[in-house]
């Protein structure tokens, strides 16, 4: 098994049902809701019989109270399919002290993908760098696990960030409604994202967004002056973090409130991460979110 | 401002440290790879501006503290001498003018300005230890060595002196001292109240005295402590000239008045004549006034003296002038010329008929060698004949240099004997109904000049038919006045003591109307007059200078009873002297009652390549500018920019850690 993979982790988090917040169309039956009618136990709604309708799904309760036809229709279920959009641009490669994004990323992905697959969901993979370079369609094999760990584990992070032509890339391919869970540190065009966003919500996909970001970028706290390289095109700029880091700060926060305006208005579930932050509380966390609140499915 | 540990100053070098530090911690940064760089692009474009003029002021503050510690440290002195002069020399060559105008007191003073700037001197010489320091005064221009700064108000070549200055001589004298002794590093101090007359700028000394000082082994430096603070109103009174007329001595005076002179000023005028003292009263009707006092002199008594004055004022070296006569001697004046018309106008000219005991007497060239023996009796010589030849020009030269006066007219026929160089042009005529008219003249010098009242001779009459003008090479003599095509008409040539005319015509009206007496009787008069003044020059002198010097054993001695101050030098005093057998009376010179100061301007151009400053000493009291140390200003200042440097480096309220609970964005 692939050391992405935490155990104890799983062991703790497969109790709890890994749901995607929009009707899902899968192929098979599964654990979640779909847009159809189907078999389930789940009652979804009466409605008025028409001929040819199928005389066993009559309400004669219904029609000994009313004097009327009625039919009793009950919630389909079936299977999702998640897609995990990672980042392999050169930003990712950046640690500071603890473990890079990308590493980060890697676990994310390797453990949300067991608890989908684990579940009878179907995981696929896409990691994109200046533009979409790897694509694993989804498949419910546990088998299909190891492909996608494997090639996380194969990851190298270079090149500048194409993450908005990848989503794009993802909208157009991806034809049924799914789960797309993207990894990134989003260092790229805000607006241009929004639209990337736009794009996918307009598939009616379910997207999260895991904004993976280092502490060190966060806190920008350096004490002497520094020569800054550009991990993506090797821009270099020499400055003295104490005279600019009230402007650093400022642009981050903008950032930051740029990109959850643009995550909200495209009703993504988002997460800022900092790479410090330990792996349980935050899956955790994000399973428990995306559970039905009591009374809906 | 100076210091007292100078050699300290080298520590502002270490104002640089804060910079230097800087700029190598700029240079020793460290590497890393960097990932946000979209926000680091944007922070420093827009960290332009505050971020760095906090970072310039810091910087700025911590070296100016630096600077200001460095500055305390060599203990800074203002004011007074402390700024002017106070600095690490081995000897200060002081010059002190004590010409008459530096014994003025200024307005609401109580010391004179030659008491105040020896005053400051020697506050400024206690701060410089082991400092010699040399004194040369303006009347001896001698270098003296001072033992301690104490004695500089108590030796008396210190002392008030009625005689004039002559700073660039002075400053030559110290510059050749300085060149002969090589006292190490030195500096040349000058206390003046900058009376324009004793800087005379227009010196050929200056040229001489900069190249000196260029010359000295160490640059030497000149420090100017300028006493020219306005002072009261003060009344001065000169003598121009005196002249025994008979039984008359005529004294021609002049008055100047500094301060308000708006309206007339009534003053008694107290006159000694012989121990016999009477008062007048004169009427200053402006700011200057010329007038000649006639005194009437006793018939028994054939020699005297005396002196005039005027109520005591700011200055009390200046209100009085002495004088002194002798037996009157006949003004006479030698004519050499062919008789004739132009001998006639000439000799009435010279001497009219019963005018002040003049006369006159003819005679032909033939007869001049005759008289070459009797030629100091007179006071003049007019040569209306062709140039003296050479057994004639040496005894005319000897009556030229020692004071005499010879006035050339043209001879009426042309001839190619020359004087010094100067000869007569072939006789000219003018064209038929036209004449030479003279045109310009001079009206400030010469035998044409205006009168005293302003009042200008009426030269646009003079008209002439015939003329033979002077001709020499160029720079010979000079031309006074020309006529309507620029030749001269009247031309001077200065023989040492006394001085050569030439007249281009001459008084006779088949050549000119010269005889009508409107120019040339006072032309002749004048330098009949101005030949006639060296007979009594003889008594009357300025102070330290001419005739005024004791010459070969002669012993000098006052006579006259006016009492003298007490501040005053005896040997530099005005005052009437017997000189061996002669008797003279000496007095400040005019230039010293000027007014005038030398400007800025002119300073600098003056002392263009020589290291000067000026101090300007306004104060009025001996211990208004003394020196002030100011270190205490200075470590003030190094709290005060400590304490900026602390404010502008004080972090910012500390935020907490940012993790990712308090880095949630902004609500929306």
């Amino acid at each position: 098994m692939s050391q992405l993979l935490d155990h104890d982790l799983l062991a703790r988090l497969g109790a709890i049902p890994a749901e995607a917040r929009v009707p899902m169309l899968g192929n098979v039956a599964g654990k979640h809701r779909s847009p159809h009618r189907g078999s389930s136990v789940e009652f979804a709604e009466y409605r008025k019989y028409v001929p040819g309708d199928d005389t066993r799904r009559l309400d004669w309760k219904a029609y000994a109270r009313s004097d009327r036809f009625y039919i009793k229709e009950f919630e389909a279920d079936t299977n999702l399919r998640v897609y995990f959009v990672v980042d392999n641009s050169g930003s990712m490669n950046f640690s500071d002290k603890g473990i890079s994004k990308i590493d980060y990323a890697r676990r994310i992905v390797a453990n949300l993908a067991y608890l989908f697959v684990n579940q009878g969901d179907a995981a696929g993979l896409s990691v994109c760098r200046d533009t979409l370079h790897i694509e694993i369609p989804p498949r419910r094999r546990p088998a299909h696990l190891q492909l996608i760990t494997h090639t996380l584990e194969s990851l190298e992070p270079k090149g500048e960030t194409g993450l908005v032509a990848a989503l794009h890339a993802v909208a157009e391919k991806v034809g049924q409604r799914a789960v797309i869970v993207i990894l990134s540190d989003l260092f790229c065009d805000t607006p241009a994202l929004e639209e990337a966003l736009q794009h996918l919500r307009y598939r009616k996909h379910d997207i999260c967004m895991f904004h993976l970001m280092d502490p060190q970028e966060i806190a920008f706290h350096f004490d002497r002056p520094h020569r800054f390289v550009d991990m993506e095109d090797n821009t270099t700029l020499v400055v003295e973090p104490n005279l600019i880091s009230d402007e650093y700060q400022a642009a981050l926060q903008e950032f930051l409130v740029n990109v959850k305006v643009a995550c909200h208005n495209v009703h993504a579930d988002y997460q800022l991460v900092t790479t410090d932050t330990p792996l349980e509380p935050l899956l955790r966390d994000f399973l428990l979110n995306r559970l039905p609140k009591k009374g809906k499915r | 401002m100076s210091f007292y540990q100078q050699p300290l100053l080298w520590f502002l070098c270490a104002a640089a440290i804060p910079v230097i530090i800087h700029l190598l911690n700029r240079r020793r940064h460290k590497t890393v790879q960097w990932a946000a760089m979209q926000f680091l692009l944007k922070a420093t474009r827009e960290s332009r501006g505050k971020k760095k003029l906090r970072h310039i002021l810091i910087l700025t503050a911590r070296a100016l503290g630096i600077a200001a510690l460095a500055t305390a440290a060599a203990r800074p002195m203002i004011g007074g001498l402390l700024g002017w002069g106070a600095s690490q020399v081995d000897t200060v060559v002081f010059i002190l003018d004590r010409s008459a105008s530096m014994e003025t007191t200024a307005d609401q003073a109580s010391q004179s300005r030659r008491e105040l700037a020896i005053d400051r001197v020697k506050d400024a010489m206690k701060s410089l230890d082991a400092t010699k320091l040399v004194l040369i005064d303006s009347a001896t221009s001698t270098p003296q060595d001072i033992p301690s700064p104490e004695a500089l108000a108590e030796i008396t070549n210190t002392k008030a002196s009625s005689a004039a200055a002559d700073i660039p001589a002075l400053l030559q004298r110290a510059a050749e001292f300085i060149l002969e002794t090589k006292p190490g590093r030195t500096e040349i101090w000058i206390a003046s109240d900058m009376q324009y007359a004793d800087w005379d700028k227009d010196s050929e000394r200056w040229a001489t005295t900069r190249a000196s000082l260029a010359s000295t082994p160490q640059k030497t430096s000149v420090r100017i402590l300028s006493l020219s603070t306005p002072s009261k109103s003060n009344i001065s009174l000169s003598i121009l000239s005196s002249h025994r007329s008979s039984d008359d001595l005529l004294l021609d005076l002049e008055v100047i008045r500094s301060g308000d002179s708006s309206s007339a000023l009534n003053l008694p005028l107290t006159i000694a004549l012989n121990g016999t003292k009477t008062t007048d009263s004169i009427t200053i009707p402006g700011q200057t006034l010329r007038f000649q006092k006639r005194i009437k002199l006793p018939k028994d008594q054939v020699e005297g003296q005396g002196w005039l004055t005027l109520p005591s004022d700011a200055n009390p070296n200046d209100h009085t002038v002495f004088f002194t006569y002798g037996a009157a001697r006949p003004v006479k004046t030698l004519i050499v010329s062919a008789a004739g018309e132009a001998a006639s106008y000439l000799a009435a000219s010279a001497a009219p008929p019963g005018f002040a005991g003049q006369s006159s007497e003819t005679i032909a060239p033939s007869q001049f060698l005759t008289k070459v023996n009797s030629l100091s009796d007179y006071a003049a010589i007019i040569w209306s004949a062709p140039l003296p030849d050479e057994g004639m020009t040496l005894p005319l030269n000897t009556f030229l240099t020692t004071g005499g006066h010879v006035i050339f007219v043209a001879p009426q026929e042309n001839s190619t004997s020359t004087f010094n160089k100067i000869a007569w042009s072939p006789i000219s005529t003018a064209p038929e109904g036209k004449f030479f008219i003279l045109k310009n003249w001079n009206h400030d010098d010469g035998l044409l000049r205006d009168s005293l009242s302003g009042t200008a001779l009426a030269g646009q009459t003079m008209k002439a038919i015939k003329r033979q003008i002077p001709t020499a090479p160029a720079g010979t003599f000079s031309t006074l006045a020309a006529w309507d095509d620029d030749s001269p008409f009247l031309t001077r040539l200065v023989m040492e003591r006394g001085t050569a005319w030439f007249i281009a015509t001459t008084p006779n009206y088949t050549w000119s109307n010269l005889g009508d007496a409107h120019l040339l009787l006072p032309a002749l008069q004048r330098a009949v007059l101005a030949g006639s003044a060296r007979f009594d020059s003889a008594l009357l002198a300025d102070v330290n200078r001419g005739d005024a010097l004791p010459r070969n054993n002669e012993t000098r001695t006052r006579i006259d009873d006016y009492i003298i101050d007490q501040k005053s030098d005896a040997t530099f005093s005005a005052g009437v002297y017997r000189l061996g057998e002669r008797v003279i009376a000496t007095n400040v010179p005019v230039s010293e009652h000027e007014p005038l100061s030398i400007q800025k301007a002119e300073l600098e151009s003056i002392m263009q390549g020589v290291s000067y400053r000026t101090f300007e000493d306004t104060s009025t009291t001996s211990t208004a500018s003394e020196e002030r140390e100011i270190w205490k200003l200075f470590l003030a200042g190094v709290l005060f920019f400590l304490i900026a440097e602390a404010l502008l480096c004080l972090p910012k309220p500390v935020k907490d850690s940012p993790t990712l609970a308090n880095q949630k964005p902004k609500a929306i």
